[in-house]
C-alpha cells in the first residue's frame, strides 16, 4: 500500500498542537514569540484538516493510520491507529476553525492577565485533545485524550481564579468530569475484556454480534462517560458554571469543540461499535435526551440573568436538538443534526465572543446592570445580532437552515414510523426555537439596546484583533447560511454517508472483506436517499428581501424619510429626550431577569422546581450522574 | 431580451402584485374598514374607511425626532426591514393556485418569516432606549410566544392531512397544499381541520396585536410600547405593517384553509371559452378578488367583531389562553391529522 504524503496529516494536526504547548512552555515569557507559537500551530493545523477535505470528503477515502506502522498481529488490532473518515474530518474541521478564532480572539483579549504562557500552554493542550479524539481510531486513545482535554479544560475553567465562583465552578466539573472519565474508562476495560482489541474498526465488527450483559453495560458507561463530556441533560449545570467563570475565548472552546467531541462519541459508538441505531429503543434514548436538553435548557436560560450562563444553557439547548437529529437513524436526519453541530460552533462561538467583549469593556456580564452599549460597541452590537438571529433561526442565517431540515426530519420520521413521540419532539424543537428568540431578545434590550448606565458611559469598542475574531465567525455564519446546498453537499452529506458506512470504516482499517467475514453484512455501504419535503432557496428570497427593500427605502426617502432631527448641542433640548409621562427623566430599565414575567408567572411552578433543582450543590450534580448511569443502564439491559 | 422581460416581470411582482402596492392598498383598507366597523358595532360615527390612507401620508411629512438615548441606525432601519418582510411575506403566499415566486419557500419558512416583522418592532423598540418600550417589548415577546405553539400545531396539521392524502407522508410545500385543495375542495371542509381553522382564527389577532391581545401596544397604558419614541414616516411605516400584517395572516389563512375556491375561478374562467394567457390572467385577478373580499370577511371576523365585544386581556392571560384553549383546539386537530382522519 503506497502512503501518499496526506496520510501523515492526521497525527500531525494533533501533534502540531501538543508542539506548540510545549514550545510555549519553554519560550512562553516572550510575548510575540508566544503569540507567533499558538497562531502558526493553530493556523498549520487547520491548514493541515483543510487539505483533507479533497481526499476524504469529496472522494471518499477513509484514512487508515498506524503510529509506527504496526498494524495486525495475530488476527488482533494492537497498536496506536488513527482513522479518518468524514465524519472525523467533519469535527476535527469544526474544531481546528473554532480554535483558530479563538486564538486570534485571545491574542487581545488575555493582553491583562498574568501568567498569559501557561493559558496558552493549556489552551493548546485543550485544542490538540480534542482534535486527538476525533482523529483517533481506538478506545483507548480516545480515553488519554478524554482525561487531557477534561484537564485542560478544567484548569482553563478556574483560570481567571480571582474571580468570583471560578474555582468552585472548576471543581464542580472536576468532580463530575471526573465520574464521566470514570464511566468512560470502566467501560473502555469491560470491552477489553470481551473482545481483546481497543481497535474502533475491529470492535465494530465484532460487538454488534455478540452483544451480552457485559457489553451493554460498557455501552451504558461509555454513554452517559461522554454525555458528561457534551454537557448534555442531566449534566448541564456544570456547563453553566464553566462557561460563567471561564475566558470568553475558552468559552468557545468548551461549548464549540468540547461539547462536539462527546458527541462525536456517541455517534461513534452507536452508529459504529454497537450499530444499534436501527433499534427504535435507541433512537427513543437519543431522541429523547435531546428534547430534554432542547427544552429543559431553553427555559433555564430564560431565567438566568447573567450574559454567559444564559449562553451556557443555550449553548446545551442547541445540543439538544443535534442529538435528536442524529438519533432520528435518517440520512436526512444525521447530515441535518450534522449540520446543526457546525452552525453551534459558528454562532455559539460568536456569541461567546460578544459576552467577552463586554466583559473586557465593562467588567460585568450582569444583564440587570448593564444597558445601551450600542452606541458605545456597534460592531459588537451587529455581530451579536448577527449570532443573535442565527442561534433562533431567522432566515436567511445560518441557524433556520439547519433548524428547517432538522424540524423537516423530525416530522418525516413520525409520520413514517407512526410513533407519536416524535411529533412532540418535532414541536418542542419548534417551541424551544421561539424561546430562543426570546432570551435573545432579552439579552439586546439588556445589554446593547435600552438606556445606558451612568458608569458605562465611557465605554470603548474593543480593539481590532477581537473584532476580527468575531466577524470572521459572523462572515461565516451568514455564508453557511445562504448556502445550505453547498454546505450538506460538501460536507455534511459525505459525513452523514460515512455514519452509514460502518462497514467501509472497519475494512479500511482491517483489511477488505474483514467486515464480510467476521458479521456477514453486505460489503456495499448502503444506499443513502436524502428526502425532503419542503423548499428554501435562500440566496434567491435574500435577493428579493434586497430588492423589496431598496424599493422600500426610496419610496421612503422619496416621502422625506430622512427628515432626521437629531440632538447636536451639549444643553440638550427636553423635545430628544425619552418619554417619562412628564416625569424628570432618570433611568429605569426592565431587569433582564423580570422581562418575560407574562411568560415566567404561568410557569412558577415549572420555575421554581427547576429552581430547586439545581441547588448549586455538587453533591447533588454527582448524585444525577450516577441516577443517570444507573437509569441509562437498566434501560439498555431491558431493552437488549 | 426575455431576461430583461422576465426581470421586469419579477419587479412588478415584488413593487405592484402581488407585492409592495397590493399590500399598501388592501392592507391600509383592510385597517380602515375594521376601524369603521368597530365603530359602528360601538356606536360611534367612526373615521372614514380611508382614514388609515390620510393617517400614513400625514406621518409621512411629520419630523423625525431621533430621542437622545437611541440608536440611530436600528431605531430608523428596523421598520424598513419590518415592512420589506411583510411583502416578502406576501410574495410567498399562493393566491390560489397562483404564486409570485413558487419553489423558494414553505409552511416553516413563513412561520420564521412571521417573526421578522414582530422582531423588528421589539429591535426598534429596544434602540429607542424608551422604558416603555422595554414592558412593551417584552409583553410583544410573550405574545409571539403565545401565538407559536397553536400556530405551530396548526401548521403541522396541516402538513401532515395534505401529505397523506397526496401519499408523501407529510408536504410542507405550498404548492401541494393548493393542488390538493384544488383537487379535494378546501381544507376547512374536512371535520378534522375545523379545530384547527378556528384555532388559526384566533391566533390572527394575537399575531397582529389586535384586540383583546393588545397588551403590548395599550395605548392607554404604556403609551403603545415600542412605538412611544417613534414619529414621523418611520411611526407611519410601523403603522402601515401593522395593517398589512392582517393582510397577510388573513391571506395565509385563504390559502391554508379555503385554498378549494381557486379551482371554481378556475372553471369559471374556463366556462367563459378563454384560453392561453388571458385565461390565466383573468384566474390571477379573479383570485386576488376573492381573496381580497375573503380578507375583508375575516378582519371582520377575527379582528373587528371580537375588537368590539372584548376587553383588553393582561399578558398573562393572553399567554395562559392561547397555551390552553387555543393550543387544545389545534392539538385536536393534528390528533385527529394524526390518525388520518
Amino acid at each position: 500500500m503506497s502512503t501518499a504524503l496526506y496520510q501523515h496529516f492526521p497525527i500531525l494536526a494533533v501533534m502540531v498542537l501538543f508542539l506548540g504547548a510545549f514550545l510555549i512552555v519553554i519560550f512562553g515569557n516572550v510575548k510575540t514569540l508566544r503569540h507567533l507559537i499558538a497562531l502558526l500551530s493553530v493556523t498549520v493545523s487547520l491548514g493541515l484538516l483543510i487539505a483533507l477535505v479533497k481526499p476524504v470528503m469529496l472522494e471518499g477515502e477513509i484514512i487508515a493510520y498506524w503510529m509506527g506502522a504496526r498494524a495486525t498481529a495475530g488476527g488482533y488490532a494492537i497498536g496506536i491507529a488513527m482513522e479518518v473518515d468524514a465524519l472525523s474530518l467533519f469535527f476535527g474541521l469544526l474544531v481546528a476553525t473554532a480554535v483558530f478564532v479563538s486564538c486570534v480572539y485571545s491574542i487581545q483579549y488575555m493582553s491583562h492577565d498574568d501568567n498569559v504562557g501557561q493559558y496558552y500552554t493549556l489552551f493548546l493542550m485543550l485544542a490538540g485533545g480534542v482534535m486527538g479524539l476525533v482523529l483517533s481510531g481506538d478506545l483507548f486513545n480516545m480515553f488519554i485524550m478524554v482525561e487531557i482535554l477534561t484537564f485542560a479544560a478544567v484548569a482553563l475553567t478556574a483560570f481567571r481564579n480571582t474571580a468570583k465562583g471560578a474555582l468552585e465552578a472548576a471543581f464542580k466539573y472536576l468532580v463530575v468530569g471526573c465520574i464521566g472519565s470514570t464511566c468512560i474508562l470502566t467501560g473502555t476495560v469491560m470491552l477489553y475484556a470481551q473482545a481483546h482489541t481497543l481497535n474502533f474498526a475491529q470492535l465494530s465488527a465484532l460487538l454488534p454480534g455478540n452483544m451480552n450483559t457485559a457489553t451493554v453495560v460498557a455501552f451504558a458507561l461509555l454513554y452517559i462517560g461522554f454525555s458528561t463530556k457534551a454537557f448534555i441533560v442531566p449534566f448541564h449545570p456544570l456547563a453553566a458554571d464553566a462557561h460563567g467563570a471561564a475566558p470568553a475565548s475558552i468559552s468557545v472552546l468548551i461549548s464549540g469543540v468540547l461539547t462536539k467531541s462527546g458527541l462525536y462519541a456517541i455517534i461513534r459508538l452507536s452508529y459504529f461499535l454497537f450499530q444499534t441505531m436501527e433499534l427504535g429503543t435507541m433512537q427513543f434514548l437519543l431522541v429523547f435526551m435531546g428534547s430534554m436538553s432542547m427544552f429543559i435548557c431553553v427555559t433555564m436560560a430564560l431565567a438566568q440573568h447573567d450574559f454567559k450562563r444564559l449562553l451556557a444553557f443555550h449553548s446545551i439547548s442547541q445540543i439538544g436538538y443535534v442529538l435528536t437529529a442524529v438519533g432520528l437513524c435518517t440520512a436526512m436526519g444525521v447530515s441535518s443534526g450534522l449540520y446543526h453541530a457546525m452552525n453551534h460552533t459558528l454562532f455559539k462561538g460568536l456569541l461567546f465572543l460578544a459576552a467577552g467583549a463586554v466583559l473586557h469593556q465593562t467588567g460585568t456580564t450582569d444583564l440587570d446592570k448593564l444597558g445601551g452599549l450600542s452606541k458605545k460597541m456597534p460592531w459588537t452590537t451587529a455581530f451579536f445580532l448577527v449570532g443573535a438571529f442565527s442561534i433562533s433561526g431567522i432566515p436567511p442565517f445560518n441557524g433556520f437552515a439547519s433548524k428547517w431540515m432538522v424540524y423537516q426530519s423530525i416530522y418525516l420520521k413520525a409520520v413514517e414510523s407512526g410513533n407519536i413521540g416524535f411529533l412532540f419532539a418535532t414541536i418542542i424543537a419548534l417551541v424551544t426555537s421561539v424561546l430562543t428568540l426570546a432570551s435573545f431578545v432579552k439579552v439586546s434590550q439588556s445589554v446593547f439596546f435600552g438606556r445606558l448606565p451612568k458608569e458605562y458611559e465611557n465605554v470603548t469598542e474593543v480593539p481590532w484583533g477581537m473584532r476580527l475574531a468575531m466577524c470572521l465567525f459572523a462572515v461565516l455564519c451568514v455564508v453557511t447560511g445562504l448556502f445550505p446546498d453547498l454546505v450538506t453537499r460538501y460536507l455534511t452529506q459525505p459525513a452523514a454517508d460515512a455514519v452509514f458506512n460502518a462497514s467501509g470504516y472497519i475494512n479500511a482499517m482491517m483489511g477488505s472483506g474483514y467486515a464480510e467475514s467476521v458479521m456477514s453484512v453486505p460489503a456495499m455501504a448502503p444506499a443513502v436517499t436524502y428526502v425532503e419535503v419542503g423548499v428554501w432557496q435562500p440566496v434567491s428570497w435574500l435577493l428579493i428581501l434586497v430588492i423589496t427593500l431598496l424599493a422600500i427605502t426610496i419610496v421612503a426617502i422619496g416621502g422625506q424619510y430622512d427628515r432626521v432631527s437629531e440632538s447636536v448641542s451639549a444643553p440638550m433640548d427636553s423635545k430628544y429626550d425619552l418619554f417619562f409621562g412628564g416625569e424628570e427623566s432618570v433611568y429605569s430599565q426592565v431587569g433582564g431577569e423580570d422581562l418575560f414575567w407574562g411568560f415566567k408567572h404561568n410557569w412558577r411552578g415549572y420555575f421554581s422546581f427547576m429552581h430547586k433543582l439545581h441547588s448549586g450543590i455538587v453533591n447533588d450534580y454527582s448524585l444525577w450522574a450516577v441516577v443517570a448511569l444507573a437509569l441509562v443502564t437498566l434501560y439498555m439491559l431491558i431493552v437488549f | 431580451m426575455s431576461i430583461v422581460i422576465s426581470a421586469l416581470q419579477y419587479l412588478g411582482y415584488i413593487l405592484i402584485f402581488p407585492g409592495f402596492l397590493f399590500c399598501f392598498l388592501v392592507g391600509l383598507l383592510l385597517s380602515g374598514i375594521d376601524r369603521k366597523l368597530v365603530a359602528k358595532m360601538q356606536k360611534r360615527v367612526g373615521p372614514p374607511v380611508l382614514q388609515p390612507f390620510y393617517d400614513f401620508f400625514k406621518l409621512c411629512g411629520k419630523e423625525t425626532i431621533v430621542p437622545a438615548a437611541a440608536s440611530k441606525t436600528v431605531f430608523l432601519m428596523a421598520p424598513l426591514v419590518g415592512l420589506a418582510a411583510l411583502v416578502v411575506l406576501q410574495l410567498f403566499i399562493p393566491i390560489f393556485q397562483f404564486t409570485a415566486f413558487s419553489g423558494m419557500a414553505d409552511i416553516i419558512v413563513i412561520l420564521y418569516l412571521l417573526l421578522i416583522p414582530a422582531l423588528a418592532q421589539i429591535l426598534g423598540g429596544a434602540a429607542s432606549g424608551s422604558p416603555y418600550a422595554g414592558v412593551g417589548l417584552s409583553r410583544e415577546m410573550v405574545t409571539i410566544i403565545s401565538c407559536e405553539l397553536p400556530l405551530v400545531l396548526v401548521l403541522l396539521a396541516v402538513a401532515k392531512t395534505v401529505g397523506s392524502a397526496t401519499g408523501e407522508g407529510l408536504s410542507f410545500s405550498f404548492a401541494s397544499i393548493a393542488a390538493y385543495q384544488a383537487a379535494n375542495g378546501s381544507l376547512i371542509l374536512r371535520l378534522s381541520m375545523i379545530p384547527a381553522a378556528i384555532a388559526m382564527l384566533m391566533v390572527i389577532p394575537g399575531e397582529t396585536g389586535n384586540h383583546p391581545f393588545d397588551a403590548a401596544e395599550a395605548e392607554t397604558e404604556i403609551c403603545e410600547g415600542m412605538l412611544a419614541e417613534y414619529s414621523g414616516a418611520p411611526l407611519g411605516i410601523f403603522k402601515l405593517s401593522h395593517a398589512i400584517k392582517m393582510l397577510t395572516l388573513t391571506s395565509l389563512f385563504v390559502a391554508l384553509f379555503l385554498g378549494g375556491i381557486g379551482s371554481g375561478i378556475a372553471q369559471l374562467v374556463a366556462l367563459m371559452g378563454l384560453t392561453g394567457p388571458a385565461a390565466n390572467g383573468l384566474t390571477v385577478l379573479l383570485g386576488a378578488i376573492v381573496t381580497v373580499l375573503l380578507c375583508i370577511v375575516l378582519t371582520v371576523v377575527s379582528i373587528s367583531f371580537v375588537h368590539a365585544v372584548t376587553a383588553r386581556l393582561k399578558i398573562e392571560q393572553i399567554f395562559k389562553f392561547y397555551w390552553t384553549v387555543v393550543s387544545g383546539l389545534a392539538l385536536i386537530s393534528l390528533v385527529l391529522a394524526w390518525y388520518g382522519l
